[in-house]
């Protein structure tokens, strides 16, 4: 039985050059996944060719359609994605940028309505945002704008959300609490999380399972919910090397061995 | 300013640069050569006794050159105003996909086959140029298979490189007393050319265009993501991108077929629209029309009051222009990107 996020033998190339080979991964709903990798493992990639940007070969669906030939309205309705820093700098209000999660609901021509304006404002409201609704984005903090973009996740309404280090540019304190909101809406939605990191304690602590990249491969796979110190230390160390890990109850903190 | 300060003053804004732009109409109806007061267009419009002079005059001339003036300046501003959103550059004009260039050659071939004066053969010449450029834009970049918006820009400076150089030789060959003359005038632009019938020729070609851009207005508006993000919200970008470039030169290629080319008036009136409402969304491209509007219908009243003989228009825009853009260069801190 697939996941709702099904991706088995996958290969995705830029242009000739293949970057990811033959990954399998599978998410059920309201499970929140981890890609940890260093630079140039292919984490980026697969949330590219997941989304479409970029051609994946072998099978991809989501809750058992078949992804890969669909055009970006229909696979907007199935996976909504944000990016580490969204591309818009300013010139609309922070709910105009929610409204454009409804854009895979509309018909080419047609508006947002008044419902729909509520239904944003809703989702605002839900992550503590609201007031920032009539400010403009591009006054608002990167911590601010990611909580926006995560309201436009929601009002996008799709089963499966793929995150490209959307706390990239976050100060510590932004970082928590955009993973907390994020987890808490793929718990609450049911929802299929998959997000890349760059730091593993952030990953430890929010995702569920962390699935370990190393040269366009899945090398292995940690479940944060089962696994001891001893596992923990040893497939972290596949990728980082000699690490040091302290655990505190079921929590772990990883630091780089000197 | 606060947003709800901003959506107060909005419609103030608005209707402030409606008035700008009818008074300004009505003054481009008055002047000129033989002068038209304003009881005289009153009556007119009324049905009441004018001298069949003036109405002769009003009708076919003043009317259709400060109508045309109006949709140029709606056309070119609101056209600039999308190919800054969509491009993501605030440099982006109506001639960076290579329409201008191509308006201006195919004016240079019809002046060079068909005749110096012949109005119709180069305005069509011109809309033809303008209209094959930009497909020709959309093949090349259709060929490299490359579908970042780059590319548009990259493949509109390929296509205004090869007019250029062909218009330069239509130019080294031409007859100099009229032929390029001729050419060097077209570049420069006016409306002292615009008749009913040409007006009426282009205006269903215009309202196509202008139509099309208020109802993908939302689709424009979520061009100014990058684009994969874009993408990712469901945005079918190659086809959706590949319409509003048709419709925008729709309504460039049917404005310059006329008018000739006219700088500036497509860069300034975005700029000018961002800086009053602080945003750059839907009702941006629409100011961007209203003020490009009112910046081409005063630059033509000036172009006939200035000389004893009628300015070419696009002196007059750039003049406007220049210290407008001086200006935004001085500020561009506080401006809205």
């Amino acid at each position: 039985m697939s996941g709702l996020f099904s991706l088995k033998d996958a290969r995705i190339s830029y242009g000739k050059t293949e970057i990811v080979h033959g990954v399998d991964i599978d998410i059920a709903p309201g499970e929140f996944c981890a890609l940890l990798g260093l630079n140039g493992s292919g984490k980026t990639t697969i949330l590219h060719g997941c989304c479409g940007f970029l051609p994946v070969e072998g099978s991809f669906t989501v809750a058992d359609t078949d992804c890969r030939g669909l055009n970006e309205k229909k696979r907007a309705r199935l996976i909504s994605f944000i990016p580490q820093i969204c591309s818009l700098q300013g010139g609309r209000t922070a709910l105009e940028v929610v409204l454009m999660g409804f854009n895979s609901q509309l018909g080419l021509l047609e508006s947002p309505s008044a419902e729909h304006k509520r239904a944003a404002l809703a989702a605002m409201k839900r992550l503590n945002c609201a007031e920032f609704a009539e400010k403009d984005f591009g006054a608002l903090s990167q911590g601010q704008r990611q909580i926006v973009i995560l309201a436009r996740c929601i009002v996008q309404d799709s089963p499966v959300m793929l995150m490209d280090e959307p706390d990239s540019a976050l100060d510590f304190l932004n970082r928590h609490m955009v993973l907390a909101k994020i987890r808490e809406l793929i718990k609450e939605e049911n929802k299929a999380g998959l997000i890349t990191l760059h730091d593993p304690n952030f990953a430890m602590a929010y995702c569920d399972r962390l699935l370990l990249l190393r040269q366009g491969s899945i090398v292995e796979e940690l479940d944060m919910r089962r696994a001891g110190a001893e596992e923990v230390r040893e497939k972290l160390s596949l990728i980082y090397g000699d690490i040091g890990l302290l655990q505190n109850g079921s929590s772990f903190l990883m630091g780089k061995a000197l | 300013m606060n947003s709800k300060a901003k959506n107060r003053l909005t419609p103030i804004l608005f209707a402030a640069i409606t008035a700008a732009v009818i008074t300004a109409a009505v003054v481009s109806v008055c002047i000129g050569k033989y002068s038209i007061t304003t009881a005289d267009i009153r009556a007119i419009l009324v049905g009441g006794q004018v001298d069949e002079m003036t109405r002769k005059v009003f009708i076919t001339l003043r009317l259709p050159r400060t109508v045309m003036a109006v949709i140029a300046g709606i056309g070119l501003g609101m056209a600039g105003s999308v190919y800054q959103i969509i491009f993501k550059n605030p440099l982006a004009s109506p001639d960076i996909i290579g329409i201008a260039g191509g308006a201006n050659l195919g004016a240079a071939i019809a002046i060079v086959s068909v005749s110096t004066s012949g109005m119709i053969a180069i305005a069509a010449g011109a809309f033809w140029g303008g209209l094959i450029a930009v497909v020709c834009v959309m093949l090349l970049v259709r060929a490299t298979r490359a579908t970042s918006t780059s590319t548009y820009v990259l493949a509109g400076i390929v296509i205004n490189a090869i007019s250029k150089a062909v218009i330069m030789a239509l130019k080294y060959f031409a007859d100099p007393e009229n032929e390029l003359a001729a050419m060097e005038y077209w570049e420069m632009g006016t409306f002292g050319n615009t008749t009913l019938s040409k007006l009426l020729s282009i205006l269903p070609m215009f309202l196509i265009g202008l139509a099309g851009i208020l109802l993908l207005r939302r689709q424009i508006e979520l061009m100014s993501l990058s684009d994969n993000e874009c993408r990712a919200l469901g945005v079918r970008l190659r086809p959706v991108r590949a319409a509003v470039l048709a419709l925008s030169t729709l309504m460039v290629g049917s404005i310059i077929s006329v008018t000739g080319l006219i700088s500036f008036a497509g860069l300034i009136a975005p700029h000018t629209a961002r800086l009053m409402l602080r945003r750059n969304n839907s009702t941006t491209i629409i100011m961007s029309g209203l003020v490009g509007s009112f910046v081409v219908l005063a630059a033509d009243i000036l172009a006939r009051i200035l000389y004893s003989a009628e300015l070419p228009i696009s002196i007059l825009t750039t003049v406007i222009g220049v210290p407008i853009l001086v200006y935004f260069l001085c500020t561009r801190g506080k401006e809205v990107s």
